[in-house]
């Protein structure tokens, strides 16, 4: 059990921090059980034809990690997240192209695994020189607004929290990424940590395990300067969180999947419905949900069925969908 | 009365649906008891009495009439069991333990026949009439 996929997205830093990051997970105290790497530049390159990739990959056989340079798709970050998430592993480090981690990250991150029901770990992403005072950040993603971000300082003690950022460890294969959202991916892993929070996992904070971010203002999954991608998302992302206190249902399926849907409608609390077929289930129509939220797979029973492999009954495949 | 609900939805690529019973007409031979048909419009009619396009409410008073129904892997077997009223699924290609309804009577021939793929649209899937179990089997359980 505990198998870790490490995954890092890149575009534009092939010679600046790309390396940096490969020879800080190859040098971790514990090692991941398969490095991916998904590149997303637009000319991609065969890197291993350059010096000091021959050896990175030499010195993955050498220690026996399984590795993979995969060519993404040029959609966003948050696509390809969600390939390494539907991998097969139980977890999965995602490891920023600027984000390099100090030797002992991963094995700490993991210390936490055991904790009943936890969905995803981080530790502090430090940006020279530390400008900010989290000693009262909350993590609450309704304080997202008033605060700097919990881990953008040392961690003293780990903390319950409501939301991640740039890079942690999280439980792979229960929450999908928000793939609505554009290519700049604005706010993906809020969406994300925050979403495995509302489905009831624990998001932790943890003390000694720090990820030295160098913010390079070129290159980067989100080398993107379009206003209206960072707004279509945040608009994502805000009508997400205005709907916390609610269990969204989109039942975007079959008017025979609706009836069966129906009985356990009276278990969910609070829910706000999205439906094909209002006469068998009341509520709001589909387009609204797409304009709403962007991305409604992560609400198709038939998508999810297929992610879980699964042989139970319809009825319940909807109960650990929305319970 | 007997309801039968004999189609699925028609399918995108107009092939004949994979879970559409091939015996209805003998089936109907071996019947002595009327029977209705319910359905939709452009539906091939199988019996004098068929009853297309009722809205939900209307199945549903249709459904409190009858002594049973039967029908095949379709709308009509959730609505009957949300009725609260036993029947009989008549299946080939999906599977009853993910689709169908213990308090049924669930007539599958073989779990050999199922889809490898439960959950792709039944488009995909090609029309096997072996894979259904006769009338005079589907008879016993009248």
């Amino acid at each position: 059990m505990n198998k870790v996929l490490c995954s890092v997205a890149t575009r534009g830093r092939y010679h600046t921090t790309l390396p940096l990051v490969l020879n800080a997970i190859i040098n971790q105290t514990r090692l991941p059980d398969k490095l991916v790497i998904f590149d997303d530049n637009d000319e991609p390159k065969d890197m291993r034809q350059e010096m000091i990739y021959q050896y990175f990959f030499q010195m993955l056989d050498i220690k026996k990690i399984p590795w993979e340079w995969v060519y993404a798709e040029k959609k966003g970050q948050h696509h390809i997240h969600q390939k390494a998430n539907e991998m097969g592993f139980d977890w999965v480090w995602r490891v920023d192209d600027d984000a390099i981690p100090e030797p002992d990250v991963l094995g700490n991150l993991l210390g936490y695994t055991t904790i009943e029901k936890v969905g995803a770990i981080g530790g502090s992403i430090l940006t020279p020189p530390l400008k900010f005072d989290t000693s009262k950040s909350t993590g609450k993603v309704s304080d997202i607004d008033k605060e700097p971000n919990i881990q953008w300082n040392y961690i003293k003690q780990s903390k319950e929290v409501e939301h991640l950022h740039c890079s942690f460890l999280y439980r792979a294969g229960v929450h999908d990424y928000n793939l609505g959202l554009s290519r700049v991916a604005h706010r993906e892993e809020t969406l994300f940590t925050y979403g495995l929070y509302l489905k009831g996992y624990k998001i932790i904070v943890a003390p000694h395990a720090i990820t030295w971010h160098f913010k390079n203002p070129e290159g980067g999954i989100r080398s993107e300067s379009k206003q209206e991608l960072y707004s279509h998302d945040e608009a994502i992302f805000r009508n997400t969180i205005g709907f916390s206190d609610s269990t969204i249902v989109v039942l975007n399926a079959g008017a025979g999947d609706h009836i069966v849907f129906s009985h356990i409608l009276p278990e969910i609390s609070n829910p706000v419905i999205f439906t094909c077929y209002p006469e068998i289930v009341a509520g709001k129509s589909i387009a609204e949900a797409n304009a709403l939220f962007g991305d409604l797979d992560q609400y198709n029973i038939y998508k999810k069925m297929t992610q879980w492999n699964w042989k139970g009954s319809l009825e319940d495949a909807y109960r650990k969908l929305y319970l | 009365m007997i309801i039968i609900a004999p189609f699925a939805k028609s399918l995108i690529n107009n092939k004949r649906n994979p879970k559409n019973y091939p015996y209805w007409d003998k089936l109907i031979k071996l019947t002595h008891e009327k029977i209705v048909q319910v359905g939709v419009e452009g539906e091939e009619q199988l019996v004098y009495d068929f009853k297309k396009d009722l809205s939900i409410s209307e199945l549903r008073k249709l459904i409190a009439e009858c002594r049973i129904w039967i029908g095949c892997d379709s709308f009509f077997q959730h609505l009957a069991w949300d009725c609260g009223k036993p029947g009989i699924v008549l299946w080939s290609v999906s599977d009853p333990l993910i689709y169908g309804h213990p308090e049924n009577t669930n007539l599958l021939k073989s779990r050999d026949y199922l889809a490898n793929n439960q959950f792709l649209w039944w488009d995909f899937t090609e029309y096997n009439a072996d894979a259904f179990v006769k009338p005079e089997e589907v008879i016993k359980y009248l």
